[in-house]
Parts: structure tokens; sequence; C-alpha cells
């Protein structure tokens, strides 16, 4: 016999109360577990959203409208304050234009021959073929883009889609930061102004090109240099020349209608987004999926708070419940403590045993608290999140997280309107999260096994500690007095 | 030797401060076998738990073989109580879930005596006290009265404590039990040279002792053996 194990015994010296305490203590002890599981849980899940969200910080001019060639442009001096700002590692910058097919007439509206600059007119022909379902809608074979007609107008004869001419510093990256595969020839210089061009392996096909073949284009003879792959149908309707070529072609001088900045971690973006908004003032729109991410992640941080919370609560619970159990336990036995006083027992080693005994309760506690925070935990954190998700995308309307956008032309007199699908890359990463956010993943490892077992040893020590203060006033002198 | 000097102890109720022990001085020699009498509330448990260094006196010297225990602190009277003083109560005291053997164990535990001496000790002593076999085993509340009883004497003696001080052994025994455990204790002090004070009401047992000191109101008086 030793303390520890007259501890142990004496837990047992009330089998009902036993049972009692180690039930109550147990239901705490599960649910501390059950909070730390989902606090867990859910914080892995907002890192993985945070990781999602990516690093990068898109610029556009202010008011910028892909519909329209008559927009603001960003100027190549402007994003040269931006490459030099802290924590900005690199930047994209693109510039667009749309050639129209030699030969070809296009619908009135804003891609038509009213906006279009006479000059911007090409050789080649789109690869993209558009399918009439007969009922004057149309849909086309690529599927990067849409072409809807309202009003019911009716296509020209000679329609071909046009070209989007890319003059970009890095034509590694297409738009939508999609990459380009070079399939023949080779990458060509984005700082470099020549009349080098890459045409996708489609365009080439349908132009019957090959690396050092001629096309014209604003009137000027370009070489195919290179023929890539960018992996999608609508990336492939594309020509791109480097940005200071497209510059000079277009005479649009030093300008710029689309950058994407990339920041040195998404831990910087915050940062970086501000820094960038300062230096471009009201000349241009930035964005980042940061706001949209941040939206996502606020049900789940609501619930981490919840989790944080409750968990903190049980285990005060807990250590309340074990501190009166014992204090009771500590009045009942004042007696046996004054006899094991006078008969040499050290406040210590009394203390000692009563400890024991408290962790007897705890651990047996803790060991069917586990099942419950094992069994409790997955279903406790799904409905915790999916309650509180549920609750702010009513608030945050859904309008964040919009899938395919359509923006309406409203030019009077012009039926046909083409609209591009998608509503960028933000809104669709985003909706992604948002679809995957419910997709918690519980995991109980030894870590919270631990934390388990330690929590109880916590409840143990802070109760019996406290109950040890009245342990230590026991007067052994009273053992002298007859009951 | 046990040699005490002038030891006081008062307790405070209200305004008023009660001298449960005033000013007493005595002398009891290794190996006696003495025994405190006096009425109810004159003082004796008080002295005994002074003389077993449970408590503290206001003033006074107690010298157990030529050391003060009222200048020990906390930690070294714990051990003076564990090594040197076995104590037997009224009411029997036994730790109601450990057995008879655990309950005789319990004091050389505390000592630091080694673990496989005490069970050997527990079932001497028991046997010595007339608990044999399966009541060794016992719990407490499944012996009578007079054998819990033995069993707090071989409780007290498990250490070989210099003094055993009993506080009124027999008051909750009929009379040919107080008698057995009376003559128990008076038969260990001879053999196990123990000296021995007994706190009692039953003056035929105080006639039997060595030594016999009369409190009342927590006086000694003088002049008796
Ligand atoms: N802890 C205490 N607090 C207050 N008064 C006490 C305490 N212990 C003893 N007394 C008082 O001291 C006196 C002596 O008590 P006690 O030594 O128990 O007498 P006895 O054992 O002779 O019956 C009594 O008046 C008692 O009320
Ligand atoms: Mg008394």
């Amino acid at each position: 016999m030793n303390v520890v194990s007259r501890g142990v015994r004496n837990a047992f010296r009330n089998q009902v109360r036993t049972l009692s305490i180690v039930l109550i203590l147990s239901l705490s002890i599960g649910l501390s577990l059950v909070m730390l599981i989902a606090h867990q849980a859910v914080g892995q899940k907002i890192k993985d959203v945070k990781s999602q969200v990516g690093n990068t910080i898109n610029i556009q001019p202010a008011g910028y409208n892909p519909l329209s060639q008559a927009n603001n442009a960003l100027t190549t001096d402007n994003l040269n304050k931006v490459k030099s700002l802290p924590h900005v590692t690199n930047v994209i910058e693109t510039l667009t234009d749309r050639l129209t097919t030699i030969g070809s007439s296009q619908p009135e509206g804003p891609f038509g021959g009213t906006t279009s600059n006479s000059n911007n007119q090409t050789s080649l022909a789109s690869p993209i073929t558009l399918n009439s379902d007969g009922n004057g809608s149309f849909s086309s074979s690529g599927g990067g883009q849409r072409l809807f007609i309202s009003g019911g107008g009716s296509l020209p004869a000679n329609f071909s889609p046009p070209i989007q001419i890319l003059g970009t510093n890095d034509p590694s990256h297409l738009q939508n930061n999609s990459s380009a595969t070079i399939k023949s020839g080779q990458l060509i210089d984005g700082s470099k102004d020549s009349n080098d061009a890459m045409v996708s392996a489609d365009m080439a096909s349908k132009n019957s090109l090959k690396v050092g073949s001629t096309f014209t284009a604003y009137g000027q003879t370009l070489t195919v240099a290179g023929i890539f792959d960018s992996g999608t149908r609508g990336g492939n309707d594309v020509v791109v020349v480097s940005l200071p070529a497209l510059e000079r072609l277009s005479g649009q001088g030093n300008v710029v209608n689309s950058a994407i900045a990339t920041v040195d971690s998404a831990d910087n973006l915050s940062g970086a987004v501000t820094a960038v908004k300062n230096t471009l003032g009201s000349s241009a729109d930035v964005t980042s999926s940061l706001d949209e991410a941040n939206n996502t992640i606020q049900p789940l941080k609501n619930v981490q708070s919840i989790s944080l919370m409750s968990l903190i609560g049980a285990v005060i619970a807990g250590a309340i419940i074990i501190l009166l159990t014992m204090v009771m336990i500590v009045r009942e036995r004042r007696r046996e403590i004054g006899i094991l006083k006078a008969i040499g027992g050290s406040n210590l080693k009394i203390i000692f045993q009563f400890m024991s005994e408290a962790l007897t309760f705890t651990i047996l506690a803790a060991i069917i608290g586990l099942i419950i925070g094992v069994v409790g935990g997955n279903p406790v954190t799904n409905t915790l999140v999916t309650n509180s998700t549920n609750s702010s995308s009513q608030s945050s309307a859904g309008d964040n997280f919009a899938g395919p956008r359509t923006v309406k032309a409203g030019v009077a007199g012009g039926p046909v309107t083409f609209q591009r699908a998608g509503g960028g890359l933000v809104s669709r990463n985003v909706g992604g999260l948002r679809n995957t956010l419910t997709n918690i993943n519980t995991n109980v490892g030894w870590d919270i096994l631990a934390y388990g077992l330690g929590a109880a040893v916590l409840i143990a020590v802070i109760g019996s500690g406290s109950a040890g203060w009245l342990i230590a006033r026991v007067r052994p002198a009273e053992v002298m007095r007859s009951e | 030797m046990i040699q005490v000097k002038k030891l006081s102890k008062g307790f405070k109720s209200g305004d008023t401060v009660v001298k449960a022990v005033n000013n007493v001085s005595l002398t009891v020699s290794k190996g006696d076998f003495a025994s405190i009498v006096g009425p109810s509330g004159s003082g004796k448990s008080t002295l005994m738990s002074l003389l077993g260094g449970l408590d503290k006196p206001n003033v006074g010297s107690i010298e157990v073989d030529g050391e003060d225990i009222t200048k020990l602190k906390d930690h070294s009277l714990i051990r003076y109580r564990a090594k040197n003083v076995g104590f037997v109560f009224q009411g029997y005291n036994l730790v109601p879930n450990l057995t008879a053997q655990e309950n005789v164990m319990l004091p050389m535990e505390f000592a630091g005596v080694a673990k496989n001496q005490r069970r050997p000790r527990a079932e001497e002593l028991l046997n010595q006290v007339g608990i044999t076999d399966d009541k060794q085993r016992r719990k407490p509340a499944r012996l009578s009265g007079g054998e819990q009883q033995r069993v707090a004497i071989a409780r007290a003696l498990a250490n070989h404590p210099k003094l055993v001080l009993a506080d009124e052994p027999t008051g909750n025994l009929d009379s040919a039990n107080g008698k057995m455990i009376f003559n128990l204790l008076h038969k260990l002090a001879k053999e196990e040279e123990t000296t021995i004070i007994v706190v009692t009401h039953d003056l035929s047992i105080a006639g039997k002792t060595d030594k016999t000191f009369k409190l009342t109101d927590g006086k000694l008086e003088p002049g008796k053996k």
C-alpha cells in the first residue's frame, strides 16, 4: 500500500457516488474534447481556405469593361511602381485587343464595326466555329465563350468570330493565369518589341501555320515563333505577342489593361493590396480573393470561437465538479485526515493521496469522455459548421460568389450582345471554396488523446489542489476530541 | 524519560480564554506505565495532544530524551510523531477502508520502513494482541469494538515508539474488554520497554499504574505517587 494505491482504492469507497461523479465529469471532458476536435478541424479548414486563396492581386483600370474598347488604361510607369512595392515579387502585365478577320462582317454592337478600329484586322480566321440550333441562338464549340443574340437578331452571313490579340510581358502565362504549353517553336520574349508571335495549335491548324509562317495584323507582317496549347478552347482563340509589340501595333502607347501582381506570401496579401491601392489611387480597380475568402472564412471563425469558448467552459465546469467533489470528500473525512496526520502522515502525502483519488475519477471520466469525443466530434463539428455557414450565406446574399456573370450591353438598337461566361478568376475560386466549406474532416489523433489526458490531469490537479488547502488546515489534535 | 515543565495551553472562546492545561510540570521515566485521571473537561486530552506533538503549548517545554519537542518545526514534529509516538484513542480511529493489517502498516509507511518489513511486523503485532488469521484481513467494520481497539494498539506500537499515549482507550468498551485492553497495554509496556501514559476514568485501573497524575481544571494535583 502507498499513497497512490490508497487514493485509487478510496475512489471506490462509495460506488454510487463514484459512478455519478465519473458520469458527470465524463460529460464535461467529452464536451471539451468534442470542442477541441471541432476547433482543430475548423482551424485546419481555415488554413486550407487561406492557402487556396493564393497570393495574387488583380489590377484593372478603374471601371474596366472587357466588352468596351473605350476603357481607361493603366500605364507601365504606374505598374513599375507596383513592382517595386515590398512583398510584390512579380507583376504580369497584359494588353488585349480584338482583331477581326479581313473580309468578314461583324454584327452591330459593342464589338461591331462602329467601335472597331478598321486597322484591327488580321489575315487569320478564328478556330472557333459556331453551331446554330436553328432558333436564332448559337452556341460555340469553344468552351470559354458563349454567344447570345438577344432580341432575336441574326448574324451576318460572312461572320467570323473575333480573335483576341494578347500583349504580355510574360508569355508563359495567358489570361486567367493559365499557362501556355509550347508545342513547337519557342516562347517569345515578353519584353522585346518584335513582330514575333505565338499562336495556339488550333489557330495554327485552322490557318495552316507552322513555326516561321507569317500572317498579317494591323497591316503588319507577324512571324509565328511558337505554337502553344493553353488547355482551353477559349484560351486558344488568341494570338500572343510581347507587350511592347502590341502597344506599338495597336498604337496605344505605354498602356496595359490588366495586370496580376504576385505577393511573396498569402499572409502579406492584404497589406500588399492596400499598398497597391495607395500607389495606383483611383485610376485602378485592385482586387484580390482576400475579401471574398474572408467572407467565406468568417462563419468558420465563428465556429472556432464558439468551440474555444465551449472548450474553456467545459474544462472549467469539469474542474468545478471535481473541486466540489473533493471538498465534500475532504469534509467528510476530516477525522480520518486527522488520524493520518497523528500517526505521522505529512500534509504532502495526504494531499497526494487525495489527488490520486481525484485523478482516478478524472481518468475514468476521461476514458468515457474520450469515447464521447470520438463519437461526437464529427457530427457536432459538421452541425456547427453547417448551421453557421447557412445563416451567413443568407446574409451575404450570394452575390460575392456569383458564377456566370451577365453584362447587359444596353446599346440602343444593338440587338446582339456577346456575353462571356464565368465570373472571373476570383469569384470562381471562392465559389469552389464555398461548395467544399462544409466538407470538414475531423481528426482524432494522438494529440487529441494527449490533450484529453492532459485536460483530465489538469482538472484533477486544480480540483484536488484546492481541496489540499482544506486538508492542510485539518488540525491533528482534533482526533483527540471524542465524537 | 519525559520531562514536562510549566506547560500551559489556552483556547479562546469568545472574549475569554479557557486554560485547558495550566502550568503543568511532571516527569515520567522510561518504561513507566503512568495514568492521568480527572473529571471531564479537566484538560487530559489537551495534555495528551501536547505530549504527542499534535498541538503546541503557549508556554512551557516538553523534553523527550533530552529534546524539547515544543521547539520542533512542523515537519520535524511529524517525524517525531511517526517515529516516537503511538496513539490509542477512545474511538479506535482506524481507517475504515483498510484491513487490520493495512492499518498497522500505515505508520510504518509514514516512518519510511522498508516495504518488505511492514507486513511481517504487522502480522507479528496483530498476533501479539490476539488478532489472528483472517481477522487480520478484515476491515474495521467487521471487527468488534474490543478487536478494533486491539488493532489500534498494534498500530500504535508499529514503529517501536518511545511513548504510547492512550486517551480513554477503554471508554467505549465493557469492563471485561476494558480490563483486557488495559492488561495488554501493561504487558507491552514491559515487553517493549515503552513508556505508556493512559487517560482513564477507571480508578481501579489507575491504581495499578506506576504513576498517577490527577488533573483538575487544567492544574495538576500535587502529592499523588
Ligand atoms: N480545540 C479546542 N477549542 C476550544 N476549546 C477547547 C479545545 N480543546 C479543548 N478545549 C477546552 O479545553 C478544556 C479541556 O478539554 P479536554 O482537554 O478535552 O478535557 P478532557 O479530555 O479532560 O475532557 C475544555 O474546557 C474544552 O472545552
Ligand atoms: Mg478527553
